[in-house]
């Protein structure tokens, strides 16, 4: 079963153009990651998927909804939308609510009604995922470490199940041990029939992690590169 | 019998329709310069059509020309105008005059002030006063004007440094209500409800609301509005304008290579301030009075009706703006209160449309068009373009773009063409019979560039020749250098390495 | 100082908190100058004036000889008020947000498209209502009550205690609800709140309508002691705004601060023989002045949290 199917995906901002005319299936159920150097379009890719780049053109079927299309303008706009079909990510630089503490901020990712009502627990969940999230429930985000950050933004994200879940750059800036929790934590999300991207440029992190790899380069998909052992 | 073709012609460009003057290329270019300064009057650019190589001279800004037909247009059409339509261009003239040094507040110096006519309102009755009362004749009253206008903006400047833009501009709304209060509270003016009449005037008493004293305000509000363009163009582009611009791209950059821009604006404020008084004082000899209705919040409002809809910051924005403004709020005076309603829609009209006002509506146009141009022809680049659009932007020889295109299609479509069967065919015949597809590949490896291009090197006795490849530097006096250190027996070897070498060389491109 | 001037002051500085803090509210949370908040003010005030004439015969037919009368009424005016304040509020999302909130330069162009609202509504109203001033029905008469000694008069108990009531509900949303948390997030990070599913256009009405709903009680509460007129809006609107910027533009508890500070002043100005009520304007502006002078950012930035 298909969950996400983007075909001919270009994408860019004013005359630079980034991706250029990808094509990626992702089934239920799977864990994939896009590897790739800094640059290469990964966070293009996934700012692609929720409406965030400057420009986009191709087909993007998520579940059976066409969430792509045609579009120079209003980035963002349509944003919430897909969030609220399933799509949930944590943009690179995390973009958090400096001013918002931790639980408000896990708070805020519980957008469907049932997960505000159950937001407590989901919380607790998440603080089980990343223990050191819990003595900080009542810190503002604007005064936590990038780890930390890193981890709220996560979490956020996790607060509502989505069926697709777009990581984007787990890893970056962060103390390897830190980068390692992480990404050793979204090998615990449940992901049931959804499936979860991981962009990383750190391959060595991923490994075993996660069920196919796929390369980036130049704003194309090099080769699927299936499940690598790498030592 | 076949009638021969006349040849036609097509204009080609993106600017064909554009007027050039075709000067005589061997005559020495005179152009006029403004005297005591080394500007050009006008902006003329000489260069050559490269289609025709003809040489051709265009006007490279053909603003000066838009001004000489609005402003000439208005100054011949002005004195055949009835009297209720002169009045309207003296309005239009004077208020202009205000905005345009407005702008150069609000978009030179760019200081959010809203205390414009509090300024001029100031001055006026100042110069008034000094006329009625002191008996100051009328001539000095420009300078009583000014001097006042220096006064009350210098009084205004000091928070301007320390309280930011948003927090000045709506502190500066309430300036003119307390001038207002300010000046009701005076209890000589309070028999003539606050106003001073009879101020001395350019205008003869006996001239005053009759045609000549109409036509002679209009020629002097008209020379006001000239002097205020000329107040903006002298210190919008030169030297005081330059640092500020710089401010306004990049404050810490600026002061980092010595542009003191608080004093700059300072100064504009200053200089805009005075030029202000000096209006308030022409106003109040304009119409002979002054009252309290200059401090008005409405009047304020209409002000910034205009300055808006024309666009901030350009003093064609201003003149353009007071234009419609005073045009629906005096010539349509038949339509009561509908005319402010009639404003405000403008104002939410062009607010919606255009990011800065009707001023840059060209330059918001051809922003768009580069958008959506470049959007679409990065969208269409082919798979693999070889030039980036940003860069295609940068050779000027269009032709480079189209052959590397070519060369990158011609190379997807050879790399198909390489199989294993291929090369053995190679192998076993190095110099033929050659089937199609390889002659094809061959074909496009002998036209490769000089730069890197292998050569094989033969050395040792007759009988006993050892070949290996190089590569050409593609440079004279610059020696080939060794690919690697393999040897073969044959020439024919040797020519497969070579071989393998450049299809190895495709197939990584 | 004495009582009944200090109920003067807080009358005064609940009806300019009520303003202030629906400018302050709406700066902070969509980043838009609301200049038409005099309009809804006005509008707000011949709204209440139509609806009231119109529902009050009713009232009093129905619940003829309760005790409770005066409140009903009161409430009745209160209700009209708000939900046309509200309405406004909706228009000037239409107008002045929706088709720019992403557009180049929104802060000033919705400054500019607000006033130019502002301008419209006053020539419309003074087009249709005519210059003349037109009172409110007075529900409560000019009776006094006596609280712990201190003369109130009945509207100004009502003007403090709606007030009260009504700040009180508002900035209780804000803390506690699940859209005041959506707002705080929209403020603070646009493309967090999206990628949170909060839309930023969604969540923008309610705000809006909500400081149009408190420019509307403002007005009713107002209109009991002045009359409804097409004007006049602009005060309320200059001070309003004079207040917001004192607090801090965006701070709610700076502008609730700055509102007393105001109101006391006023009244107390007002009440010094020798200043009188026409230099009021003159003393608040060079009080003002001076506080931004000495603290740029206003009273909030006493108060205020990180912000990026």
């Amino acid at each position: 079963m298909t969950l996400l199917k983007i075909t001919d995906l270009s994408a860019g901002y004013g005359p630079l153009r980034v991706l250029h005319e990808i094509n990626l299936t992702v089934e239920r159920g799977e864990r994939l990651a896009i590897v790739g150097l800094n640059g290469h379009g990964k966070t293009t890719l996934f700012r692609a998927i929720t409406h965030l780049v400057g420009w986009q053109r191709g087909s993007i079927l998520f579940d059976g909804v066409e969430i792509g299309g045609q579009r120079s303008l209003g980035e963002g706009r349509k944003t919430p939308g897909i969030v609220r079909l399933g799509v949930a990510m944590t943009p690179q630089g995390d973009a958090i609510f400096p001013g918002l503490t931790v639980r408000q901020h896990l708070d805020c990712g519980a957008w469907s009604k049932q997960a505000w009502r159950e937001r407590a627990k989901r919380r607790e969940a998440i603080f089980d995922l990343f223990p050191p999230l819990r003595k900080l429930e009542n810190t503002t985000v604007g005064t936590l470490s990038g780890g930390e950050r890193r981890m709220v933004s996560v979490g956020r994200a996790l607060m509502t199940e989505a069926r697709l879940y777009l990581i984007d750059e787990p890893s970056l800036g962060l103390a390897p041990v830190i980068s390692q929790r992480v990404i050793a934590a979204l090998r615990e999300i449940d992901v049931k029939d959804g499936a979860i991207i991981i962009a990383e440029q750190n391959v060595t992190l991923l490994d075993g992690q996660v069920d196919r790899m796929i390369g980036m380069h130049a704003g194309r998909l090099r080769g699927d590169v299936g499940h690598v052992e790498l030592g | 019998m076949t009638q021969p073709i006349a040849p036609v012609f097509h204009r080609v460009g993106n600017r064909r329709h554009e007027f050039t003057l075709a000067p005589d290329g061997n005559r020495d270019w005179h152009r006029g310069r403004v005297p005591g300064l080394s500007r050009h009057w006008l902006k003329w650019r000489g260069g050559y059509n490269p289609k025709t190589l003809q040489r051709e001279r265009r006007l490279a800004d053909k603003r000066p020309l838009w001004w000489l037909i609005g402003l000439g247009g208005l100054a011949c059409a002005a004195p055949m105008l009835p009297d209720t339509l002169l009045q309207v261009a003296v309005v239009f003239c004077v208020f202009a005059a205000i905005n345009v040094i407005w702008t150069l507040i609000i978009g030179a110096a760019g200081i959010l002030s809203l205390a414009t006519m509090a300024v001029v309102g100031l001055a006026g009755y100042a110069a008034a006063a000094a006329n009625v009362y002191l008996g100051v004749p009328w001539p000095l009253m420009f300078a009583v004007g000014a001097f006042v206008g220096l006064v009350v903006g210098g009084l205004l400047a000091l928070p301007s440094t320390r309280i930011d833009g948003l927090y000045y501009a709506l502190l500066t709304i309430g300036v003119a209500e307390i001038c207002r209060v300010s000046i009701s509270q005076i209890r000589a003016l309070a028999p003539q409800n606050s106003s001073i009449n009879n101020v001395g005037s350019f205008i003869p008493q006996d001239w005053y609301l009759q045609r000549p004293g109409l036509l002679l305000g209009f020629a002097t509000a008209f020379v006001l509005l000239l002097l205020a363009l000329l107040l903006f163009r002298v210190i919008n582009s030169e030297r005081l304008g330059l640092q500020l611009q710089a401010a306004r791209e990049d404050e810490d950059f600026s002061e980092a290579v010595g542009i003191d821009y608080r004093r700059a604006r300072l100064h504009v404020f200053l200089i805009s301030s005075a030029a202000l008084g000096f209006v308030g004082a022409y106003y109040a000899m304009l119409y002979r009075s002054i009252s309290l209705n200059v401090f008005s919040l409405d009047q304020l409002l209409l002000m910034f009706a205009m300055i808006v809809i024309g666009g901030m910051g350009r003093a064609e924005g201003a003149v353009i703006g007071t234009a419609i403004v005073v045009v629906i709020d005096r010539a349509l005076i038949d339509l009561g209160p509908l005319r402010i309603i009639l404003i405000a829609a403008v104002m939410i009209a062009v607010t919606l449309t255009t990011h800065h006002g009707l001023a840059d509506v060209r330059s918001q146009f051809r922003g768009w068009r580069h958008r959506i141009r470049s959007e679409r022809r990065a969208a269409s680049t082919r798979k693999g373009g070889e030039v980036m659009p940003e860069e295609a932007t940068e050779i000027a020889d269009k032709q480079l773009i189209a052959y590397r295109r070519f060369d990158r299609r011609l190379r997807d479509r050879l790399k198909e063409m390489v199989t294993p069967e291929l090369i053995e065919q190679h192998r076993s015949a190095p110099l033929g019979p050659h089937s199609d597809a390889l002659a094809r590949v061959l074909n496009y490896f002998r036209r490769g560039e000089m730069p890197d291009k292998y050569a094989i090197l033969q050395e040792g006795d007759a009988g006993a020749w050892r070949y290996s490849v190089m590569a050409l530097s593609g440079e004279p006096g610059k020696p080939p250098r060794v690919v690697d250190d393999r040897v073969y027996e044959t020439r024919d070897e040797a020519y497969h390495a070579v071989f393998l070498l450049r299809v190895n060389d495709l197939l990584e491109s | 100082m004495d009582a009944a001037l200090i109920v003067y002051a807080l009358n005064l500085s609940a009806i300019y908190a009520l303003m202030a803090i629906g400018i302050s509210l709406l700066w902070s949370s969509i980043g838009m100058l609301n200049m038409a908040h005099g309009a809804t003010f006005a509008v707000a005030g011949y709204g209440t004036l139509v609806l009231g004439n119109a529902l009050l015969p009713l009232v009093e037919a129905v619940f003829d000889g309760w005790a409770i009368l005066p409140l009903l009424k009161m409430t009745v005016l209160l209700l009209s008020g708000v939900t046309v304040g509200a309405l406004f509020g909706g228009l000037i999302y239409l107008l002045g947000f929706l088709p720019i909130h992403d557009k180049a330069n929104f802060p000033v162009r919705g400054m500019i498209v607000t006033l130019a609202i502002n301008l419209a509504t006053v020539q419309a109203l003074l087009w249709w209502f005519g210059p003349r001033q037109q009172a409110l029905p007075n529900v409560f008469g000019f009776g006094r009550l006596n609280l712990f000694g201190i003369p109130l008069r009945y509207d100004q108990a009502m003007t403090i205690g709606a007030t009260v009531v009504l700040l009180g509900v508002v900035l209780a949303w804000l803390r506690l609800s699940r859209k005041g948390l959506e707002i705080r997030a929209m403020m603070q990070n646009a493309e967090g709140a999206a990628l949170s599913g909060i839309s930023v256009r969604r969540t923008a009405l309610p705000v809006v309508a909500v400081t149009g709903a408190m420019a509307g009680a403002a007005a009713v509460l107002l209109s009991q002691t002045v009359y409804v007129s097409p004007g006049a809006g602009a005060m309320p609107l200059i001070k309003g705004m004079i207040i917001a910027l004192l607090g801090g533009l965006g701070s709610v508890p700076g502008a609730a601060i700055a509102a007393l500070l105001v109101g006391t002043l006023e009244a107390v100005t007002g009440a010094i023989p020798f200043l009188g009520q026409r230099m009021v304007l003159v003393v608040q502006f060079g009080f003002i002045i001076t506080v931004l002078i000495i603290r740029p950012r206003g009273i909030g930035g006493l108060l205020s949290e990180t912000r990026k």
